[in-house]
């Protein structure tokens, strides 16, 4: 009876494993210090025309910090701009616009566009926003000369951060005595997306790398589930 | 049962919950035969801008006009829907990305590549509008429209035109209008990648 009971249990609690809450869905975006983040945030038209709109920062400690929102409830197109904070929202166009300008690399962390009606619980809209800032010359630099030349007057820390990111249209892990090498090469800084990289979410990191971990951790829960399974038989069997 | 048959009982179970397991899964691709434009005799299309791919949002909607449920009727209602966009709206070429027919047949408009004119200025630039040829407010399309649609999505993400995260909208989502018609709407909440 027991061991019948345990076994259930375990079965449950593997299925349950499995299936992925419907949570919305978080997008990478990576910037450089100084530039503009842009996101829209879609949202129902019939549910929330009406109603006010905020973009939020989810502080280290889960708490959200209401950075803008949106005053106006008759359903005609408004801007509001809090500092460095901006929002359009389009009811006509069921869109939210998110601006933040002048990013700083403290401004890295997650955000998300909500539906405001405190007291309630603010509903969330997707994407969730993964906010990235990193120091230094810009990520998508169009002038390559200008950029030879900053590379070679910065520390060699910088160096490598920039270069990687610049010359490697395949993985970021390359040396750094290689890089170098490829900085005078006439290919730098011009082909920058590459089939084989996953870019929509701004952030170039190989396919195969995204595959191997998402196998890897499907594998190892399915795995202690089944020893977990074993050990139970072993331990209550006949 | 003895120890080692149930251990592998367990492994496979595993093994098919791992197959089975994740976030709702987009149905398999059955094939994703597209009736191209030559095929319903279109005259060249005249539209230029172009759509930033892969694309993450899809708007269903439809033409609310008549349906069709053959081949031949099909072609010819393309044809209509066609007709009206570009004679009577004036606008650079029929305006949906892709239309479905209740033959079960997918009829390629503007395509994955060129912006439609099928929701509005936003959304326009930043989806790919497929359009179900009937009005959906008290019939439903057939299941074999609905694959046929499906099908297209999945070939969309296959290709590399949708993005893997893609999001279906109902035209009503995100204008005020009442397409899809109640019935088709209410079918498309029931889509794995519908988000409202």
């Amino acid at each position: 009876m027991r061991k019948a009971r345990l076994q259930e249990l375990l079965w449950m609690l593997f299925i349950s494993e499995l299936q992925a809450a419907t949570e919305p869905h978080e997008e990478k975006y990576v910037l450089a210090a100084g530039e503009t983040l842009n996101v829209q945030c879609p949202f129902s038209i019939q549910k929330y025309a009406n109603s006010q709109k905020a973009w939020q920062r989810l502080m280290d400690t889960g708490e959200p910090l209401t950075l803008v929102f949106t005053e106006s409830v008759s359903g005609n197109p408004s801007q509001v701009r809090m500092g460095r904070y901006f929002l359009e929202d389009i009811p006509s166009e069921a869109m939210l616009n998110v601006q933040m300008t002048s990013l700083q690399v403290e401004d890295s962390g997650l955000y998300r566009c909500v539906i405001y009606h405190p007291p309630k619980d603010p509903d969330i809209l997707s994407p969730l926003v993964r906010l990235v800032v990193i120091k230094g010359t810009t990520v998508s630099d169009k002038n390559p000369t200008q950029n030879l030349a900053k590379i070679s007057t910065l520390p060699p820390t910088t160096t490598k951060a920039q270069s990687t990111l610049l010359n490697s249209p395949r993985t970021v892990t390359q040396l750094l005595p290689k890089s170098t090498a490829d900085i005078s090469s006439p290919g730098l800084g011009v082909n920058i997306t590459n089939a084989t990289d996953v870019t929509s979410y701004g952030f170039r990191v190989p396919v195969i790398n995204i595959v191997i971990l998402v196998l890897c951790g499907l594998l190892s829960k399915s795995l202690v589930f089944t020893v977990l399974l074993a050990v139970t038989q072993r331990s209550f069997g006949p | 049962m003895s120890a080692p048959c149930a251990l592998l009982a367990w492994a496979l179970l595993a093994l098919l919950g791992l197959g089975l397991g994740g976030p709702r899964e987009d149905p398999p691709i059955t094939c994703c035969p597209i009736v191209p434009r030559r095929e319903w005799r279109a005259p060249a299309s005249k539209c230029t801008k172009k759509l930033k791919l892969p694309v993450r949002y899809v708007v269903v909607s439809h033409t609310a006009g008549s349906p069709c449920d053959c081949p031949a009727s099909c072609l010819m209602q393309v044809q209509n829907v066609h007709n009206f966009h570009t004679g009577t709206l004036n606008w650079c070429d029929v305006g949906y990305n892709f239309l479905i027919g209740e033959d079960g047949l997918v009829y390629e408009g503007r395509g994955w590549d060129t912006k439609g004119d099928h929701t509005g200025p936003t959304w326009n630039l930043i989806s790919i509008g497929i359009s179900f040829m009937g009005n959906y407010m008290e019939r439903s399309p057939p299941p074999r429209a609905l694959r046929a649609a499906q099908s297209l999505l999945a070939w969309g993400v296959a290709q590399g035109k949708l993005s893997p995260t893609y999001e279906v909208k109902g035209h009503r989502d995100v204008q005020r209008t009442l397409s899809p018609g109640d019935r088709l709407y209410e079918i498309i909440q029931t889509w794995p990648r519908y988000h409202e």
